[in-house]
C-alpha cells in the first residue's frame, strides 16, 4: 500500500500541487443490533479506499476512490489536483502549508483479543445476554435495544513532506437502551461502554453491566417530572461536566472555526475566559479511551492540548493548515471519519481538570439548585456563542439535600460567560463517557469527563 | 458501461441459491462534486466517487447485511456470502413475513436533471461564489462560510420476489453561514436549501436569508421565563417535525411502544389546522423516489388529517407484523442512496398543509411573543416532550419582530404543541426533509435568562 500511496503523491506533485496528503485505508467491522431479544441487524463492514488532498496556493482539492490500486490512486491524484486548481483560481486568500517534519511511524493499538478473531456467535451472545438481562430485571421493562460495533482499520497517512505513517486501529463500543412502562408513562434509560483496544473490553465488568445501568435508569425515571424552566445554580456530574467542556468550549477552540471567523474565541488567546480554578484539556494521548490516537489523520504526532489554564485561554486545536496560517507548530488535531472525507479539526478526550472541593461540599451550602446527571447530547454554534446540552436526569437540591427527580432537562449557556460562572470544582475526576461527535457531516469517536462542578446562572429548559 | 440491474439480479439469484429465503440487493453508482467557501474565499473543491453493492439476506426471518465498494465480482460474492452467514447466525424472527412482491415503480417526475449530471468543478466553484456573494455586501458581515454540493446517483434494486428496477437521482444542496459583528456583539445567521435540480434562486435566497438573520441578531435581548405564543419559522418547523412526526410515526418504535404516538391511530392528536402528508412523489424534492428502499412504488399518504392520526410509516417488516401493506417508507438515504447500510424506516418528504396566514399576521396576532427561527433539538420520542435551546429566536413586541433572544429555551409536550397550532402560514419552503409553512403555537414554556 505504501508504494501506491507514494505513486499517487508523486503524480499530484508532478501535476502542479504544492502539497499533497492522502489517507489510504482498509477496514472491517461488525455491527449487531438486537431489539426485544431478536437480532434486528447483523452487519459486516468492509471498506477500502483512498482519499487524497492536493493544495495549490490557498485552496484544496479533494478526491476519493474506493479502488485500491496504482491506476485509481493516480486518477484520484489527478482529480484532486484539478479540483484544487479550480478552487485556487477563485481563492482570495493565498497562503502556504508550512513544512512539517516527516513522520514515519508504525503503530498498532494495544489489543489482547482481536475482534476479528472472535466469532459472530460469541459477539451475538454478549449482545443477546445484555438485552435479556434488561428484560429479566424488572417486568416494567417494556422494550430493549442493544448495540455492538467493532472496527479494525489499517490506515496509511502519507504526504509530500515525506510522512508515511501506518496505524492499525482497533476500537469497539456497545450500548444498551431500556424502555420502562408503568401506568401509561414510558421512559428510556441508556448506558454505553467503549474504548480503543480489543474484545477483552466486552468481557470486563463495565461492558457486562451496561444493561443493568440502562434498566435502573429507565426505572428511576418512571417517577420523574419535567423540570421547571428558569435560571438555576446547577451541580453537574462528571458526564455533564465533560459535555460542558466539549460543547461549551471545546468546539470554539477549533482553529478552523477561528480562521473561518466563526468563533467567539477569536483574538482571545492570553485572555481570561474562565474562573482561575478552571482548566480545560483535550488529550488524545490517553490510552484505553475512546478518543485515543497517537498519529492524527494528517500524519502529525498527537499531543495533549491545554486549552485553558488558570482561567486563561492558552491556544487552539490545529491542523497543518491552521498552524501554518497562524505561525504555530501543528498539534495533531486533524481527523477524518474515513478515507472518503477530508480531515478536519476534531476533539478527542476533552475534560475540565479537577478542583479541590469534596463532592459533598458542593451541595452543602447550596440553598436551591439542580443536580444534573448523565449526558444525552449537545450542540453549539461558536459564532453565536451559544450552546446547549441535555441531561438524562436531574434532581432538585434544597438546602444541600437532594429531592424531586426530573428528566430531560436541557441546559443552555453563553460560551464567554459559562466558565466565569463556575464557582466550585470537585476533586472527583472521572474521564469516561464514550460517544461520537458530529461536525461537517463526519463523526469522530470522543470521550468527555471532569469533576463534579457547580455553575451559576444556567438557563434550564422545562415544560412548567 | 456497468449494468447495475444485472449485478443486482445476479447477486439475488446467487444468495437465494445458497439458501436465503429472501434477499434484496442494492447497487449504487454515485458521485458528488462540492465547493466550499471559508471567510469569503474559495477554500476547497471535492470530487468523490462512491460505487458499491449492499446485500441483505434472510434466513428464518433473520437478516444479515454486508456491502462492498466497487463492482468487483469476487468482492460482491464475498459480501453475499458474509450477509448469508450473518443471517444464519442470528435469532429466528417469525414476525418477518417476506419482502415486497414485484410491482411496477411509480413514474415519479423530477428525480433527475441532466444539467446537474454535467456540472464541472468550475461550475460548482462559481455556484459557491454566487452563494457567498449573496450572503455578503454589508460592512457588518465579518465572515461568510458557504458550500454547494451536487450529487448524481444511479440506483438498481432487486429482490428475491422478482422485483428489479433502476432509478437515477440528482441532488443540489446549498448552505451558508454569515457572521455579523458590531462592536462587541457577534451573531451568525444560517440557512440551507436543496432540490433535485439546479435552482439558481436558492443561491440568492439562502445567502440573503443567512445575511439578514446575522444582521438581525446583532440587536440582542433577554427574556423572562414564562408562557408565550411562539411563531415557528419554516426552518424550525422542518427540523422539529422531521424528528417529532417522522420519528414518532416510525412503526418500529410504535410497535415496540417506544413512541409517544403508539396506540393513537384514529385519534385526535392535533388541532384542525394540522394536516401532514408523506409524499415521495413531490417533484424535485430531495427525498423523492419512484420506489422505496425495498421496491415499494412511491405513493403520497396522509399521516395527520386535520389533527387526526391516519397512518404510521412502515417498511415490509413492520407492515408484515401488523398484517398490512408497507407504506413504502423503507429508506436507504435521502438525497442520494447508500449501499453501506441496510434500509430503515424514514419519512420521504413530509408536507405540511399550508394555511392562510402570513408571518406578519402571526406576529401581529401574537403581540407579545417569540419567533423561533432555528433549533437543533430532538424531542424525547418516548415521552413526547421537547425541551431545547432556541438557537436563533427573536422577540415579538407589539406585533413586530424585535431583537434576537440570548440564552433561552423552549419546553412543550409535542401533543400540546400540535393541539395549540392555531395559525398556519400560506407560504412554505423545503427544510430538513419537510415542506414546511410557518406556524403559530398559542403558548409554550420559555426559559429565559432575565
Amino acid at each position: 500500500m505504501e508504494d501506491i500511496a507514494q505513486v499517487a503523491i508523486d503524480h499530484a506533485m508532478k501535476l502542479g500541487a504544492e502539497f499533497v496528503d492522502l489517507r489510504m485505508e482498509s477496514a472491517r467491522g461488525t455491527n449487531i443490533v438486537v431489539m426485544d431479544g431478536r437480532t434486528k441487524t447483523l452487519n459486516a463492514l468492509t471498506e477500502a479506499g483512498c482519499g487524497l488532498r492536493a493544495f495549490v496556493g490557498g485552496a484544496w482539492g479533494f478526491a476519493a476512490t474506493n479502488t485500491l490500486n496504482a491506476f485509481s490512486a493516480k486518477a484520484a491524484a489527478a482529480s484532486a489536483t484539478k479540483m484544487a486548481k479550480a478552487a485556487q483560481a477563485k481563492a482570495k486568500v493565498k497562503f502556504k502549508i508550512r513544512h512539517a517534519p516527516a513522520v514515519r511511524v508504525r503503530e498498532e493499538y494495544a489489543c489482547k483479543e482481536r475482534p476479528s478473531d472472535v466469532s459472530t456467535e460469541a459477539k451475538l451472545r454478549y449482545v443477546l445476554g445484555q438485552d435479556k438481562m434488561m428484560r429479566d430485571l424488572d417486568p416494567r421493562i417494556s422494550s430493549t435495544n442493544t448495540r455492538y460495533d467493532d472496527i479494525e482499520a489499517d490506515r496509511i497517512v502519507a504526504n509530500s513532506f515525506g510522512t508515511m505513517s501506518r496505524t492499525r486501529e482497533i476500537w469497539l463500543i456497545s450500548a444498551c437502551s431500556a424502555w420502562s412502562s408503568s401506568q401509561g408513562i414510558v421512559q428510556r434509560g441508556h448506558a454505553a461502554c467503549g474504548s480503543v483496544g480489543g474484545y477483552e473490553l466486552m468481557r470486563g465488568d463495565e461492558a457486562q453491566s451496561i444493561g443493568e445501568k440502562a434498566t435502573q435508569m429507565a426505572l428511576r425515571l418512571l417517577d420523574s417530572k419535567p423540570p421547571s424552566a428558569g435560571k438555576f445554580t446547577c451541580i453537574l456530574d462528571n458526564k455533564m461536566t465533560g459535555l460542558l467542556a466539549h460543547e461549551a468550549f471545546g468546539h470554539a477552540c477549533e482553529a478552523d472555526g477561528v480562521l473561518a471567523g466563526a468563533s467567539v474565541l477569536e483574538g482571545k488567546v492570553g485572555k481570561k475566559v474562565a474562573q482561575r480554578e478552571v482548566s480545560l484539556i483535550d488529550d488524545p494521548t490517553i490510552r484505553n479511551t475512546f478518543g485515543y490516537f497517537s498519529i492524527d489523520w494528517e500524519g502529525v504526532k498527537s499531543r495533549k492540548h491545554v486549552l485553558i489554564e488558570d482561567g486563561v485561554l492558552k491556544g487552539y486545536m490545529h491542523n497543518l493548515e491552521t498552524s501554518s496560517r497562524m505561525g504555530l507548530p501543528p498539534n495533531g488535531s486533524a481527523r477524518a471519519q474515513a478515507y472518503n472525507s477530508p480531515p478536519i479539526i476534531r476533539m478527542s478526550n476533552t475534560y475540565i481538570g479537577p478542583g479541590d472541593w469534596k463532592k459533598e461540599e458542593l451541595f452543602e451550602d447550596l440553598k436551591y439548585g439542580l443536580l444534573i446527571q448523565g449526558g444525552q447530547y449537545g450542540y453549539v454554534e461558536p459564532a453565536k456563542g451559544q450552546f446547549m446540552f441535555k441531561c438524562d436526569e436531574a434532581y432538585e437540591i434544597r438546602n444541600g439535600e437532594i429531592g424531586q427527580r426530573f428528566r430531560d432537562a436541557s441546559l443552555s449557556g453563553v460560551i464567554l460567560d459559562v466558565l466565569n460562572n463556575v464557582d466550585a470544582l470537585g476533586n472527583d475526576f472521572v474521564l469516561g463517557d464514550p460517544g461520537y461527535c458530529g461536525k461537517g457531516g463526519q463523526d469522530a469517536r470522543t470521550t468527555d469527563g471532569g469533576p463534579h462542578l457547580r455553575v451559576k446562572n444556567v438557563v434550564v429548559g422545562g415544560l412548567t | 458501461m456497468v449494468d447495475l440491474s444485472d449485478i443486482a439480479e445476479k447477486t439475488v439469484r446467487h444468495v437465494t441459491k445458497q439458501g436465503a429465503s429472501d434477499c434484496d440487493v442494492v447497487v449504487t453508482d454515485s458521485w458528488s462534486i462540492s465547493a466550499e467557501i471559508e471567510k469569503g474565499s474559495m477554500k476547497q473543491a471535492s470530487h468523490v466517487s462512491d460505487p458499491g453493492v449492499g446485500v441483505r439476506a434472510f434466513v428464518g426471518g433473520c437478516s444479515g447485511f454486508a456491502s462492498c465498494a466497487g463492482f468487483d465480482r469476487a468482492r460482491i460474492r464475498s459480501a453475499a456470502e458474509r450477509a448469508l452467514a450473518l443471517a444464519r447466525s442470528g435469532t429466528p424472527d417469525p414476525d418477518f413475513k417476506g419482502l415486497p412482491a414485484k410491482e411496477r415503480p411509480t413514474k415519479a417526475e423530477g428525480l433527475f436533471e441532466r444539467r446537474l449530471q454535467d456540472v464541472l468543478p468550475e461550475d460548482a466553484v462559481a455556484m459557491a461564489i454566487e452563494l457567498a456573494e449573496s450572503a455578503a455586501g454589508d460592512r457588518r458581515i465579518y465572515s461568510v462560510n458557504a458550500g454547494v454540493s451536487v450529487g448524481v446517483g444511479q440506483i438498481a434494486l432487486a429482490n428475491s420476489n422478482g422485483f428489479s428496477a433502476c432509478q437515477k437521482m440528482t441532488a443540489f444542496e446549498v448552505g451558508a453561514e454569515a457572521v455579523a459583528k458590531s462592536g462587541q456583539k457577534m451573531f451568525s445567521g444560517v440557512d440551507v436549501g436543496g432540490s433535485r435540480r439546479f435552482d439558481r434562486k436558492l443561491l440568492s435566497s439562502v445567502g440573503s436569508e443567512a445575511k439578514e438573520h446575522a444582521l438581525m441578531g446583532l440587536s440582542q435581548c433577554k427574556v423572562a421565563t414564562g408562557d408565550y405564543p411562539v411563531v415557528l419559522d419554516p426552518l424550525a418547523v422542518g427540523f422539529l417535525f422531521e424528528g417529532a412526526i417522522g420519528g414518532g410515526l416510525n412503526a418500529e418504535s410504535v410497535q415496540r411502544k417506544r413512541s409517544y404516538m403508539a396506540g393513537k391511530l384514529g385519534q385526535k392528536v392535533g388541532s384542525e389546522e394540522l394536516t401532514v402528508l408523506d409524499d415521495p412523489t413531490l417533484r424535485w424534492a430531495n427525498g423523492s423516489y419512484s420506489f422505496d428502499g425495498e421496491g415499494i412504488p412511491a405513493k403520497r399518504r396522509t399521516l395527520l388529517d386535520r389533527g387526526t392520526l391516519k397512518s404510521y410509516l412502515h417498511d415490509s417488516y413492520t407492515a408484515g407484523k401488523d398484517s398490512i401493506r408497507s407504506t413504502g417508507n423503507s429508506s436507504r438515504g435521502k438525497s442520494l442512496w447508500t449501499f453501506r447500510r441496510p434500509p430503515a424506516i424514514s419519512s420521504s418528504n413530509l408536507v405540511i398543509k399550508r394555511g392562510d396566514a402570513s408571518v406578519e399576521e402571526m406576529c401581529r396576532e401574537s403581540r407579545n411573543g417569540i419567533y423561533l427561527r432555528l433549533t437543533f433539538d430532538y424531542p424525547n420520542l418516548a415521552t413526547g416532550e421537547l425541551s431545547g435551546l432556541m438557537m436563533e429566536s427573536f422577540r415579538i413586541e407589539k406585533g413586530e419582530l424585535g431583537p434576537s433572544i440570548r440564552q433561552s429555551t423552549i419546553g412543550i409536550s409535542l401533543l400540546e404543541m400540535y393541539s395549540r397550532i392555531d395559525l398556519v402560514g400560506k407560504d412554505s419552503r423545503d427544510a430538513f426533509g419537510v415542506r414546511a409553512p410557518a406556524m403559530r403555537i398559542s403558548s409554550a414554556r420559555i426559559g429565559g435568562s432575565r
